[in-house]
């Protein structure tokens, strides 16, 4: 496990000094307050009456401006994870120290996870500013960021397992958004299809998912999902690294 | 030391090493020539761990390497050919994050001792990224000296230098005699009689030669035979 987390700390250092990470943070700040303007202002021009909908619940996952962006930010996010070592030749000297395949990809994952935490960490002034000009349920903006929090566990596992498989960075994040692309079209077949394949879709929402989040409800059918998802792409990942030896 | 028996590396239909089997000595300085595509750099990959053979055995320290391969690696050192670094860092970062990589107690102490040996120091400081290539390669021997390992595999660990460069590495190597097990590839022939004990010759994957050097042997005349000679009838 220590190795894990010299892994961890390097990709953090390597991320945080590359321009990289600041275009992507800059400009999802400026998308995610966009987006939460254009809610704002929807939900001041239209006072809803009933239903539980609020520019929040709406920020975190009620509408599809959630879900687009994220399918770009997380293969840019997670592309260079293990491509950009094999791309660079730095794989061969990481997999010719001491260190075993699952410590190293259990290293990415969980710098992959810290920059998910950092995507997110500074939407928390939007919770604030909502309290400022109105009232907030504290308890629903906590279950929305455990929400984001298990989505990500399996969108950047799902990343990383596409930048381990892939032999560019260019084609991993290709990959990742395909991957994650469809998973969310899987989602829409909830209001789509009928019978028990529209149960198997709306279980494998991630909008529904973010739904139900969004409103206070923990559901942990999709904690189940999120969790299983994670450790089976995180589990191929080690597999794929460990076959390349024989490559 | 290194035994290695029968080992061969097929990539598809493609035989890259071919039942190669050789020992190399405590302390010895051994080069391992052979022509480019010969199969060197897969040979240097499978001691180190970094791809399976498809059969055979290799024994680094008396560790199999094939079946404790975490083990094996904490006995070497390598320098792969190229020298990939991790650009962005400083350099005394980077060594400190595989020192903490390789598990070296008092870690600061190691840095220093391999800044010195390879004789970067002066640009500890400096971003890997933007040294000359010839720095970067020191900075790739003083990553492989990190752990003070009693075996050094380097793959064309001076292509790139200037004469100079070139000249202070054969001493450090010379210097290692005794000390250090080192096992280099190359197809520079000068640096192969200028610093090495013994030299192991493959080509096509095939083992060769096998040669203790001394003042008198002609390495040149030697090598021109035994990795030319058959390609005319063996051409269509």
């Amino acid at each position: 496990m220590r190795s894990a987390w010299v892994v961890m700390k390097r990709e953090l250092g390597s991320f945080f000094v590359s321009p990289l990470a600041y275009v992507v943070l800059t400009s999802w700040l400026i998308f995610t307050g966009i987006t939460f303007w254009i809610l704002s202002e929807f939900y001041a021009r239209n006072a809803v009456a009933s239903g539980s909908d609020t520019p929040l619940s709406g920020f975190f996952g009620g509408s599809a401006l959630f879900f687009i962006p994220l399918l770009v930010f997380v293969p840019v996010l997670t592309m260079r994870l293990i491509a950009a070592e094999r791309q660079s030749g730095t794989l061969e000297v990481l997999m010719t120290a001491p260190v075993s395949e699952t410590s190293i990809i259990w290293g990415k994952y969980g710098a992959a996870l810290v920059m998910w935490a950092t995507l997110w960490i500074p939407t928390i002034i939007y919770a604030w500013i909502t309290s400022q000009h109105g009232s907030v349920d504290w308890g629903a903006v906590g279950s929305s960021y455990f929400g984001v929090f298990c989505l990500g566990i399996y969108f950047m596992a799902v990343g990383l397992l596409m930048s381990t498989i892939a032999p560019t960075q260019i084609i991993a994040a290709v990959l990742s958004f395909v991957a994650l692309g469809a998973l969310f079209a899987v989602g829409v077949g909830e209001f789509v299809l009928d019978g028990t394949l529209r149960e198997v879709c709306a279980y494998l929402s991630m909008w529904g998912h973010m739904h139900s989040f969004s409103k206070g409800v923990v559901d942990s059918r999709y904690l189940v999902f999120d969790f299983s998802v994670a450790l089976l792409a995180v589990g191929l990942s080690i597999a794929v690294l460990k076959a390349r030896r024989h490559g | 030391m290194i035994e290695v028996d029968a080992l061969s590396k097929r990539y598809g239909t493609q035989l890259a090493v071919n039942e190669v089997s050789f020992r190399v000595e405590r302390g010895e300085i051994v080069g391992f020539l052979g022509p480019n595509g010969a199969g060197k750099t897969t040979t240097l990959r499978m001691l180190t761990g970094y791809l399976a053979p498809t059969a055979g055995k290799i024994r680094i320290e008396g560790i199999d390497a094939v079946r404790s391969s975490l083990r094996a690696r904490t006995r070497l050192g390598y320098m792969p050919e190229g020298v990939p670094l991790y650009r962005e860092m400083r350099v005394h970062e980077y060594l400190h994050h595989r020192a903490a990589l390789k598990k070296v107690s008092e870690a600061r102490a190691a840095v220093d001792r391999a800044l010195v040996l390879a004789g970067v120091t002066d640009v500890k400081n400096r971003i890997v990224g933007q040294l000359s290539k010839g720095y970067r390669q020191r900075v790739g021997l003083a990553e492989a000296l990190i752990a003070d390992p009693p075996l050094l595999i380097l793959d064309e660990p001076t292509s790139g230098l200037d004469p100079n460069q070139v000249r202070q590495f054969r001493e450090l190597v010379r210097g290692f005699g005794g000390s250090k097990t080192v096992f280099l590839s190359t197809h520079i022939l000068s640096e192969v009689q200028a610093v090495c004990d013994r030299v192991i010759i493959i080509r096509e994957g095939r083992k060769v030669a096998d040669i203790t050097l001394d003042q008198t042997t002609k390495l040149e005349d030697m090598f021109a035979e035994l990795t030319t000679s058959g390609i005319a009838e063996e051409s269509p």
